[in-house]
């Protein structure tokens, strides 16, 4: 259900692996072992609507640990996207981008 | 509210709320802000009710302030509330100074505002205190709502010896807890008699051994509805009695699955089952190794933990075996659940999408840090839109030690899960390309090894780039010269001119770097993606290297390719150079 969080074609990049699109997120969550996560950071700014063609959105950066099944803990950092999309009854932000890299990836 | 019950409606007419009128006897709740006494943490956002009931004690004048706080559980509370299978909430009030009166006048003046017949169970004092315990969230709340009922001012001036005790406020908690030792689960002896049939029934007389995995749910206890809890004392003494009398020789003990939280109950175990060899702990509540301390005197062959909190403590395998089993004399090999193996992706590298795209990308990075690592960062300006944003960001918590601290980037640093305050939300967020840029010189000079960058493309449209870049540098001077930081810096760029990037959002998270990431740095003499080893100068070449240097701002490095790019001719190097500063874009 975490792929309700994401625009249709959104694309998660994890530890350089590219994920788009709600079919291979889905299969992708799955896949993925038991998490838990601790965001110790947050940083946000709002994204200049050059960029965004005056689509609300709002980039979100996050640090901390998370300890996967299986693995052992890790320190991460995770940027994400948001993008507000307007309903006739109210806004709900969606998951444009999602980045995310263990700052050990490469051990 | 009022009224409800038969027990609560009697004691309502035995208290006479019209007395307060004529000053008589009689309990009264006073609502009374006071900051000053309770010592509320951040976390504590729950409502913060308070009442002051006023009710001269009988042939007394004095009055009792008291005010309730209930505080909302933390994790760690409400699984131990849920201990009991959270079919009942407890929670204990606390009445401070509760010893001075009377038990009785005290109980009843608090039922005559409860709107909620209560019980007080195990009322007892500790030290000044009275304490007892209630049964459910509702009863406590109603304990709550008597706080809000406010007295009639008049009558409070009617006691002139008030203000003395004014000051003091009392505070009356209610806390969610376990349930009262006295209550929890006793088993009647028939009940036991069925336990132990259930328990034969998974004995395996073959092995010697038991299987008490998730002995709540046991489908003959449940159909008798018979409550084994096992992480409740009294039952598992119960359990340990059973083994004791019937089968002492057991070899083998499963306890896996049974919301343990700790092995204390179990302290008999290597008296009552003196050859025990096996024990399975697994999928259990224990949160440290030292539980164990508590089960010494067993001479296991096998230990199972897997699947407790305390698992997690442990890094590695190897250490986890070296200090649980210290000790506990168990001869190799030792049989060890081990953890299913990482079903995680494989972490790669750099995502550019296209190839494209990482050409533009890493020639703004050459160029971005070129400037970056220069003595003047003013050159960026050109890289910034008019109305960028950029703000900074540190790590919380134990990433950050003290030593080689992030001093110089703390107090721009912007993080707003701890930062609430919005007007320095406001100002650590610079706008417009100048504050920007001012502040990006602010910040200590630096040295980057471009070859430890890592790429991340997040999202591309017409109008739009993110990427994340990770990487390493090194301060070059001031207090914290020498120092090697790790960064992720978001930038989102909107594109300039025909092959260019125009930065609109830039977020910088610094950290220190580890040691892995320390000896890795700054091996590789620089750059290029399309470098060829770096030839040995001459010595003029190196004359017009330090002159390069020096006039451009740029560090050795990139002078140097600058010149090699433009084969040693210093006029030519020059102007590309400024070209290039000046049209970071193109």
């Amino acid at each position: 259900a975490l792929t309700r969080l994401y625009l249709d074609k959104a694309t998660l990049v994890w530890n350089g692996n590219a994920v788009s699109g709600q079919e291979e997120l889905n299969k992708f969550f799955e896949m993925l072992p038991s998490s838990e996560f601790q965001v110790n950071m947050l940083d946000c700014q709002p994204v200049h609507e050059q960029a965004t063609q005056g689509q609300t959105t709002v980039l979100v950066v996050t640090s901390g640990t998370v300890k996967f099944d299986g693995d052992k803990q890790r320190y991460f950092n995770q940027n994400f996207l948001l993008t507000a999309q307007a309903t006739p009854t109210n806004t709900v932000w969606k998951i444009a981008s999602d980045c995310f890299r263990f700052q050990d990836w490469a051990s | 509210k009022k009224g409800r019950g038969p027990f609560r409606g009697k004691m309502y007419s035995e208290m006479n709320h019209r007395s307060r009128n004529r000053g008589g006897p009689g309990v009264r709740a006073r609502l009374e802000e006071d900051d000053g006494d309770v010592p509320m943490s951040e976390a504590h956002d729950g409502p913060r009710n308070r009442y002051l009931p006023y009710g001269p004690r009988p042939n007394r004048t004095a009055n009792i302030h008291i005010t309730v706080r209930r505080d909302l559980p933390t994790p760690e509370r409400s699984s131990s509330t849920s201990r009991d299978g959270g079919r009942r909430n407890w929670f204990k009030i606390t009445i401070p100074y509760g010893k001075k009166y009377d038990k009785s006048w005290l109980l009843s003046s608090i039922q005559n505002l409860c709107s909620v017949p209560f019980t007080p169970v195990e009322f007892h004092y500790d030290h000044n205190r009275a304490q007892f315990y209630v049964e459910d969230a509702t009863t406590a709340s109603a304990l709550k709502q008597v706080s809000r009922k406010i007295t009639d001012r008049d009558n409070y001036k009617v006691r002139p010896f008030l203000p003395a005790l004014r000051g003091r406020v009392r505070c009356w908690h209610a806390l969610p807890h376990a349930p009262p030792q006295s209550l929890q689960n006793e088993l009647k002896p028939e009940e036991i008699e069925q336990l132990k049939l259930c328990m034969s029934k998974r004995y395996d007389g073959s092995q010697r051994a038991l299987d008490l995995k998730s002995l709540r749910v046991d489908p003959d206890l449940v159909s008798q509805s018979i409550d084994v809890v096992l992480n409740q004392r009294s039952c598992m003494l119960v359990v340990l009695r059973i083994i004791e009398d019937n089968i002492p020789e057991l070899q083998s003990l499963n306890l896996s699955s049974n919301k343990l939280y700790r092995l204390d109950d179990l302290s008999e175990l290597a008296q009552k089952a003196a050859g025990l060899k096996i024990l399975d702990l697994s999928r259990n509540e224990l949160k440290s190794d030292r539980e164990l301390d508590k089960v010494k005197g067993l001479k296991l062959e096998e230990l199972w933990l897997d699947g407790n909190p305390l698992c997690d403590a442990f890094r590695d395998q190897s250490t986890y075996i070296r200090s649980v089993l210290d000790g506990h004399e168990l001869p190799p090999p030792i049989a060890f659940d081990v953890e299913a193996p990482t079903t995680l992706p494989p972490c790669k590298g750099s995502y550019f999408g296209s190839d494209d795209l990482k050409v533009l990308v890493l020639r703004f990075l050459q160029q971005y840090y070129s400037i970056y690592d220069s003595s003047d960062r003013q050159g960026l300006l050109d890289a910034y839109h008019d109305g960028a944003c950029c703000s900074l960001s540190i790590p919380f918590g134990p990433q950050n030690p003290p030593r080689n601290s992030l001093n110089e980037y703390f107090k721009d640093s912007r993080n707003v899960k701890k930062l609430k305050d919005p007007t320095m939300r406001f100002k650590l967020l610079k706008h417009t390309r100048l504050n920007v840029v001012a502040f990006l010189n602010e910040l200590p000079k630096t040295q980057h090894d471009i070859n430890s960058f890592m790429v991340d493309i997040c999202a591309q449209t017409n109008t739009l780039l993110c990427f994340a870049v990770h990487g390493i540098f090194k301060e070059v001077d001031g207090k914290s010269r020498d120092s090697v930081r790790a960064f992720t810096r978001m930038f989102i760029a909107v594109p300039a001119g025909n092959t260019g990037l125009c930065i609109v959002n830039d977020e910088l998270f610094v950290r220190n770097a580890t040691t892995e990431e320390i000896r890795k740095a700054f091996l590789m003499p620089a750059p290029t993606p399309s470098s060829s080893p770096v030839p040995t100068l001459s010595a003029e070449q190196q004359e017009m290297l330090a002159a390069f240097s020096m006039q451009s701002g740029m560090n050795l490095e990139w002078s140097q390719k600058c010149l090699q790019d433009n084969d040693w001719d210093y006029g030519r190097a020059g102007q590309v150079f400024t070209q290039l500063k000046v049209g970071l874009v193109g």
